[in-house]
């Protein structure tokens, strides 16, 4: 299955309280078909919130999401959106292969045991299938929630943070071993991190938002980046960054 | 065996020596049989005990079954339809706060001989506490796993059945344990009114023939009985690896800024809404005027000065011993629990034993207690400050032991003493516990109060309750189920605004 753009048109929130808190100054992006953007500034800036709205887990105050065509909902419904967040968030009552199969449930989708054991052990938990989440590492448990994003072979990828919980060098391996796992199907896929080598090694364009009320200030394409010129990408980043400051 | 467990049995085993003790220093007292006798009586009539005990725990498991259900059913519709949480939480803490005294001879009229009124009863003593604690469980999820559902554009329905049910297990058990001894409190007090078998039965023959060496028998039993029961769900969580029962005793306080105004109208709201079901209850089940009384009927009675007078100075003979029970049972629960902390390893010594001691029903000990202590004002208060002193010191050492380790060790880092991380972070901790307990405990004093004044006394507003229950004056009966409903009510929501204001100037983290 292929990805598909998708499109915010004035896209804001404010969460209501008192006072109401501006998380989000109207946007407009567009977000390649089969491209990888990663979502980098600092902490509060509205990043989360922007991923949750075009999730479809926040209800925008204005604006719209538009997915090929579709509202977030209308896509969410046939499990054509995946997410994978920041603590893993696995059932712990539920096996590896159980919490991976629960996403194949919950999207109204065949239960296909042979597609969630591939998903398992493509991510490399062949033989921690029948694990429950508390008898694996942090590293493992993203995995695990990497497999449960993708066994519906959603067309948009949502990547809150997913390597944040982790160590360095798992943090490394996974940033390695999982993207080529939504590359190779052509998904969308949008990335929050806080990484900038992250954001600059897994994504082919960067997008820098503000302080709060979040506001794009930069959009940097990192595409076709070699070896060599990641260095450079990454300065970019950083400078967009530090002019936040 | 663990070392608590050991601890726990020592303990029991200490508690019978004492009582030995005790009954040997006086032996020609009036109040206290020894345990020698007491297992005498009960081996000699271990036949009737028995039966009566296999009566009683049938209608309690009834109860137990019906009361949890209900409480089941409407945590699980407050959690899809959270807007209709303030009327369903308001009514069911209402019909909690029904005078279990009063409700039993009623109950009695409507069902007629058999087992009705001690299922219900026991479902009524039951529900409340489970409602509570399923509620917090079933809220108690993180927010990823209910994007989780969300994501693929499922509802309230599939996250309850995927993913909030599961979760809630543990508090589920936690509320079916606290629920356990309650069941079979509600049956005995439901034998009370007029059944012909069970062990309320025995224990009212044995009162009123003065049989001391029977009631501490009967009590002896139902004790067990309750203790047991509250040990078996205890010992099905633990196999079922859920560790030990969380502690939860209310549905949390949330930092609601609803102005004044909006608040008032929503309760004015919800009473109105009871009213109408009331009403609407009996007239749809057709239910005689003479017994069955409509809202209409208690306003028109209350408008007699004479009927206001005389439920009014019941009811303050029995808010004149209810009140300095609760306070004292509050605070003697909160300063053990405060002192225990201060002694290293005191409080997890202590605690298997309070929270077995927590589990006995007060009906089962208060006829004990007013032969122990008299029929006056000192034993009423007693009863009602054992009857909060338990739950209060079980909660206060819980909520005492939940200071975050981060914040003992930055105390310890600065040399801080054990006094000053009690007053300046654990008290604070245990804040949100303590006021659990005590919105908790208004119910229970109410009913301990009312009981033993039904029971013992001979005064206060259980004594008026089982009077006009006897002569049939169903107007004062009513009225008088309306007026201790009432004054929970209120109590209970003014130990919440006290809640609030407390918390938001100590404990301001605390509040959701």
């Amino acid at each position: 299955m292929t990805g598909r753009d998708v499109i915010c048109t004035g896209l804001s929130k404010v969460f209501g309280g008192r006072p109401p808190v501006e998380a989000l100054l109207p946007v407009d992006l567009t977000f390649r078909a089969g491209g990888t953007t990663a979502l980098v500034g600092p902490s509060g800036c509205g990043k989360s919130t922007l991923l949750r709205l075009i999730a479809g887990l926040e209800v925008p105050t204005k604006g719209s999401v538009r997915i090929g065509g579709e509202t977030p909902a209308e896509l969410a419904r046939r499990g054509g959106i995946g997410m994978a967040f920041q603590d893993a968030s696995l059932l712990p009552w539920r096996s590896v292969r159980s919490n991976v199969a629960l996403a194949l449930r919950l999207a109204r989708q065949r239960d296909d045991a042979g597609a969630v054991d591939r998903l398992v052990t493509l991510v490399g938990l062949d033989g921690f299938a029948d694990a429950r989440p508390a008898a694996l590492s942090g590293g493992m448990r993203q995995r695990a929630a990497i497999a449960r994003c993708l066994v519906t072979a959603p067309e948009l990828v949502l990547l809150d943070e997913p390597f944040g919980a982790v160590d360095e060098l798992t943090r490394a391996r996974l940033g390695a071993e999982l993207p080529p796992l939504w590359r190779e199907r052509g998904t969308t896929a949008i990335l929050v991190t806080h990484s900038v080598r992250e954001a600059v090694t897994l994504s082919d364009r960067v997008i820098v938002l503000s302080r709060r009320p979040g506001r794009v200030v930069a959009d940097i394409d990192v595409s076709g980046l070699g070896e060599a010129d990641i260095g450079a990408g990454m300065e970019a980043v950083t400078h967009a960054l530090l002019t936040l400051t | 065996m663990t070392a608590r467990a050991i601890v726990s049995i020592l303990g029991g085993l200490g508690a019978v020596v004492l009582w030995q003790t005790l009954f040997v220093l006086n032996p020609d007292g009036p109040v206290i049989a020894g345990p020698v006798d007491v297992a005498r009586w009960l081996t000699s009539n271990a036949g009737l005990v028995g039966r009566a005990a296999g009566t009683t725990l049938l209608a309690a498991l009834w109860g137990f079954i019906w009361g949890n259900l209900a409480a089941i059913l409407m945590a699980a519709f407050v959690v899809v339809l959270p807007r209709t949480e303030r009327l369903v939480s308001f009514a069911a803490l209402a019909v909690f706060c029904l005078p279990l005294v009063a409700t039993g001879p009623i109950l009695r009229v409507l069902f007629g001989a058999g087992a009705g009124p001690q299922i219900t009863l026991a479902a009524l003593a039951v529900y409340y506490t489970t409602y509570l604690t399923l509620v917090v469980g079933l809220r108690a999820v993180p927010q990823a796993w209910s994007d989780l559902v969300h994501l693929y554009g499922r509802g309230a329905q599939t996250e309850l059945c995927a993913i909030r049910a599961r979760a809630s297990v543990p508090y589920l058990l936690a509320g079916l344990q606290i629920a356990a001894p309650a069941a079979i409190l509600g049956a005995m007090v439901g034998e009370f009114t007029g059944a012909e078998r069970g062990l309320g039965v025995l224990t009212l023959r044995a009162m009123r023939s003065l049989d001391v060496v029977a009631t501490w028998g009967i009590a002896s039993v139902a004790a067990a009985v309750s203790m047991l029961a509250y040990l078996a769900i205890g010992a099905l969580s633990r196999l079922r690896g859920q560790g030990p029962p969380v502690l939860i005793l209310s549905a949390g306080l949330q930092a609601t800024r609803a102005p004044l105004w909006r608040r008032i109208v929503a309760v004015i709201g919800v009473t109105a809404a009871l009213l109408l079901v009331w009403q609407v209850a009996m007239d749809v089940f057709g239910l005689p005027r003479f017994f069955a009384k409509r809202p209409g009927d208690v306003w028109s009675y209350l408008a007699d000065p004479a009927a206001r007078r005389t439920l009014l100075t019941a009811l303050s003979e029995t808010l004149i011993w209810t009140v300095p029970g609760y306070v004292a049972g509050l605070m003697l629960g909160a300063g053990l629990a405060a002192v225990l902390t201060l002694l290293p390893g005191a409080g997890g010594l202590v605690m298997p034993l309070a929270v077995t001691l927590r589990s006995v029903p007060i009906i089962t000990t208060a006829p004990l207690l007013v032969l122990a202590l008299g029929r006056g004002a000192a034993g009423t208060i007693s009863i009602v400050a054992i009857m909060i002193f338990f739950p209060a010191f079980v909660a206060c050492l819980h909520g005492l032991a939940r200071t975050p380790g981060q914040v003992r060790d930055v105390f310890a880092s600065y040399g801080a003493g054990r006094l000053r991380l009690l007053v300046s972070a654990q008290i604070p901790a245990m804040l949100p516990a303590f006021f659990a307990s005590a919105r908790m405990a208004v119910p229970a004093a109410l009913l301990a109060v009312t009981t033993t004044e039904w029971l013992a006394t001979g005064r206060g507003i259980g004594t008026l309750m089982a009077l006009t229950a006897s002569t049939s004056d169903y107007n004062m009966l009513w009225s008088a189920v309306v007026v201790v409903a009432l004054v929970a009510v209120i109590a209970y929501l003014l130990v919440e605004a006290a809640e609030r204001w407390v918390l938001s100037r100590y404990a301001a983290e605390q509040l959701r």
